[in-house]
């Protein structure tokens, strides 16, 4: 990358320049004065060494602690800090090494990780198995942690040796490697954690290949590449710099003024602007973050199972993507996206669109006069939006009845806490592994299954079945039953697969989507044209 | 003088509880919103147990009174506490932002001055006639525009098309000037129509009594020039009505930065107040609040203080 010797070289705030860059900074600093800062000057010499990434984020982070942030935008910042345990392919999802260079289930109740070595934390404290047994107990245990409940089939962590874990589970978890490519896996100093108590929400300190610089809310957030990374090859960027601008409008117009690199989590409706615009990048592409109605099946009309049958034959799907979300989607017909790694396409079959098979699944089951429910939703617009297609498309079945709507944690709360509505038109944003999901939308106690009703018989059988093993092939068997008895019982409307709308500038290269919808930008590199 | 040091003696004194009641107002409208801060601290589909566990370890479940009461204990002491949030000291993040906001405000104001005080003076200088009438008219214009929407277009022409300036984004000031101004000069503008229309019109019309008071007739007869009457008498005597306007368009604009800052990206106390009402965020909503009140009472304050100097039969 350098041609010049590095016994001329000086080093200003971790960017390595040439004498003569830094002579240039200087006398650009001085000379322009006011116009050119010394600071850009030190960004454009920067962008000959690799580059500093300009982000143009979505929202603020509510932690940069994996452990005490609960929000699923947190990633995009955590991911170049922290390494996972666990990585995930980024087209199917399924695990691979991280941190952890192999697992292995010694029985199905005995999970042992192989560590990388060499690899060291940002503050120079060694990452072993130590450090890793340190992180999953406080993960599980601390009061502060959000993912305690992501961590409740570990029974202990054990130290086997310096670079070896053992985890032993309270019940078979082949879900536990997937949950370790999430928050739970990203592992933290723990020096830095002991050191600094609270503060360390502000102050993170991990293993990845950025460090951390500053971070002012709801503005900027700041990351210069850690010299000592383990896989220096991953991330060439001499920098990420996100600005955080909560608009998307606004985000796109800064990428196409210049004032960003990339911009990620744009609207479908900005595509064609995207198009339009000179030297623009875009890349689209579904994730598992699905928009669905989820059903109350303990109360009024919807306990028969024809209603709810009747409801996903009501739907077409097709149209509902192009009008609500133009077009930028996928139609989502059972709870996984067609590339999913457990996608099953024959599930995926049981509900073409079709308003004849609805009215007369409504008429066997006494409501040929047509059924009024009870329907909630959020008071966002695009939610309103997405509710008046639904309800003319209800209307040609037969189904009425008004939405009510409230902020997201009101209606959450009514519907899902409260067992309010027959209805909620929503979301799901995602777990990693699909097991997850699965059980925590329709297992009897769960808080996303609002009724409280037992699934259909044979789905907790098949549900821990994909669980006892981690045979790729057997959980994919496992879990197309457990789909497809939710889709028969018609416990759920899908409606659409979100895309994840990410538009960069020409000199970016290397940018990928991921399934999980949450941008890592692993591999992005600069390169002015 | 000594009227003077009495007055901002007074003034201080009736600063206190107005900041404590404003500080307990908003408190008290925040209780009022929907949502709980509780639920967005625990993290996505969090259980109901963790939502109480959040309430208990945050305080939020105490009642508001003893709330409000540990906040004003805290403040009085020069501890505005953090965010619930991110854990930012609310005094970082008002230190950080306000300066931002004021900066764009006190641009746009400027602007306003300078861009209305000539209007005003071209449209009085000839009452009546056309350019009167064309002034006047793209002054109600100014007015009438709502500054979101001329943002946009500003954007999209000045930015966008034309790339004079760029179309989103801040500089500090303190770090480099000229890249400040010229990062807030779209906002500026986009804030300042409703003030230079206001400008225009409050003088013109100031300017036009001026002209047919009796004063101004006997200076005519006397023979002075028109030039030295608008100088040294006319703008003289509409100076104070200008102040009050000027003060006024502080507020005013003070209070449109909210839409502006979103438009542009520019990370004011404005955008951070938006989110931190929405989320329940109540110590950085408190902090600002308390921030906001301080400036409008010092610019208040300075008003009156510069009246008196403008104009001598004041006090």
């Amino acid at each position: 990358m350098n041609n010049h010797d590095s016994r001329d070289s000086v080093v200003v705030e971790g960017i390595e320049l040439s004498r003569r860059q830094f002579l240039a900074m200087l006398g650009g600093g001085l000379a322009l004065g006011a116009l050119g800062s010394p600071l850009s000057a030190l960004a454009q010499v920067a962008a000959a060494n690799g580059g500093v990434l300009r982000v143009a984020a979505q929202t603020n982070p509510s932690s940069m602690d994996p452990a005490t942030g609960g929000s699923g935008s947190d990633h995009v910042f955590l991911y170049p800090i922290y390494d996972t345990l666990v990585e995930w392919d980024f087209a199917t999802l399924q695990p691979k090494p991280g941190l952890a260079k192999s697992w292995t289930y010694k029985d199905p109740r005995t999970l042992v990780l192989t560590l990388q070595q060499g690899v060291k934390f940002h503050d120079g404290t060694p990452f072993d198995a130590e450090a890793v047994k340190f992180n999953l107990d406080r993960n599980r245990s601390d009061t502060r942690s959000n993912i305690r409940t992501d961590l409740a089939s570990i029974e202990s962590v054990d130290v086997a040796g310096p670079h070896e874990v053992v985890i032993t589970l309270k019940a078979p978890d082949s879900a536990l490697p997937m949950i370790l490519s999430d928050r739970a896996g990203m592992m933290v100093s723990p020096k830095a954690v002991k050191e600094m108590g609270e503060r360390y929400d502000r102050n993170p300190v991990g293993t990845g290949a950025m460090k951390f610089v500053s971070w002012a809310d709801g503005a900027k957030i700041v990351c210069t590449r850690n010299p000592d990374y383990w896989k220096p090859e991953r991330y060439p960027l001499a920098g990420i710099e996100f600005t955080i601008i909560t608009d998307p409008a606004t985000r796109l117009r800064s990428l196409m003024s210049g004032q960003a690199d990339i911009a990620y989590h744009l609207g479908g409706r900005q595509l064609p602007l995207i198009q339009r615009g000179k030297g623009l990048q875009v890349y689209t592409d579904s994730t598992i973050y699905c928009f669905q109605i989820y059903l109350n099946y303990s109360r009024g009309p919807l306990q028969d199972v024809r209603v709810r049958q009747a409801l996903n034959y009501a739907i077409d799907r097709e149209a509902y993507v192009q009008a609500v979300l133009a077009g930028a989607a996928e139609p989502a017909y059972m709870n996984l996206p067609k590339s999913h790694w457990a996608y099953d396409p024959e599930v995926a079959k049981l509900y073409p669109y079709d308003p004849d098979k609805a009215k007369a699944l409504l008429k066997e089951a006494g409501y040929g006069n047509g059924v009024k429910l009870d329907m909630r939703g959020y008071n966002d617009q695009a939610t309103i939006q997405a509710e008046e297609v639904v309800l003319a498309q209800f209307a040609k079945v037969g189904i009425g009845g008004r939405f009510t709507n409230g902020t997201i944690p009101e209606m959450s709360a009514a519907y899902f806490a409260r067992g309010e509505g027959d209805l909620i038109l929503s979301a799901w944003t995602g777990r990693p592994d699909p097991s997850m999901a699965y059980g925590l939308m329709y297992s009897k106690n769960a808080y996303f299954n609002a009724g409280r009703v037992a699934p259909p018989e044979g789905f907790e059988e098949a549900l821990a079945e994909s669980r006892a093993t981690d045979d790729i092939a057997v959980r994919k068997q496992a879990l197309a039953k457990v789909q497809r008895l939710v889709m028969e019982h018609a416990l759920v409307v899908p409606l659409a697969f979100r895309m994840d709308i990410v538009a960069a500038a020409s000199h970016v290269h290397g940018y990928r989507n991921n399934l999980l919808g949450k941008p890592k930008f692993e591999g992005v590199s600069l390169k002015k044209a | 003088m000594n009227r003077k040091a009495k007055m901002l003696y007074r003034r201080l004194l009736q600063a206190a509880p107005i900041m404590v009641l404003a500080t307990f107002i908003v408190f008290s409208l925040m209780q009022l919103l929907p949502g709980d801060i509780a639920v967005t601290l625990a993290g996505e589909n969090a259980s109901e147990e963790r939502i109480a566990e959040i309430r208990d370890l945050y305080g939020l479940n105490q009642p508001f009174l003893v709330q409000y009461g540990s906040w004003l204990w805290h403040a009085v002491q020069g501890d505005l506490g953090s965010s619930l949030l991110t854990g930012e000291a609310v005094a970082e993040t008002v230190t950080r932002t306000f300066p931002t906001t004021l900066f764009v405000v006190v641009y746009a104001i400027a602007l306003s001055v300078l861009i209305g005080v000539p209007l005003g003076i071209l449209a009085a200088s000839r009452p009546g006639s056309p350019r009167d009438g064309f002034i006047m008219s793209i002054a109600s214009l100014g007015v009438a525009v709502p500054n979101f929407w001329l943002g946009m277009i500003l954007v999209l022409v000045l930015g966008l098309t034309l790339q004079l300036f760029p179309a989103t984004g801040f500089v500090s000031p303190t770090e480099d000037f000229a890249a400040a101004v010229w990062y807030a000069t779209l906002p500026a503008l986009a804030l300042s129509t409703g003030g230079i229309a206001e400008v225009a019109r409050q003088l013109r019309s100031s300017l036009v009594e001026i002209h047919h008071s009796q004063h101004v007739r006997t200076l005519h007869a006397k023979g002075l020039s028109p030039a030295k009457i608008l100088w040294k008498h006319g703008l003289k005597n509409v100076s104070v009505n200008l102040l009050t306007v000027v003060s006024l368009l502080f507020t005013k604009i003070l209070a449109a930065t909210v839409v502006v800052e979103a438009v542009f990206a520019i990370p004011g106390m404005g955008s951070a107040v938006v989110n931190a009402v929405l989320e329940g965020d109540f110590p950085l909503v408190q902090g600002a609040v308390l921030a906001m009140v301080v400036t409008v009472i010092v610019v208040n304050l300075a008003t009156d203080m510069l009246y008196t100097v403008l104009d001598p039969r004041i006090d």
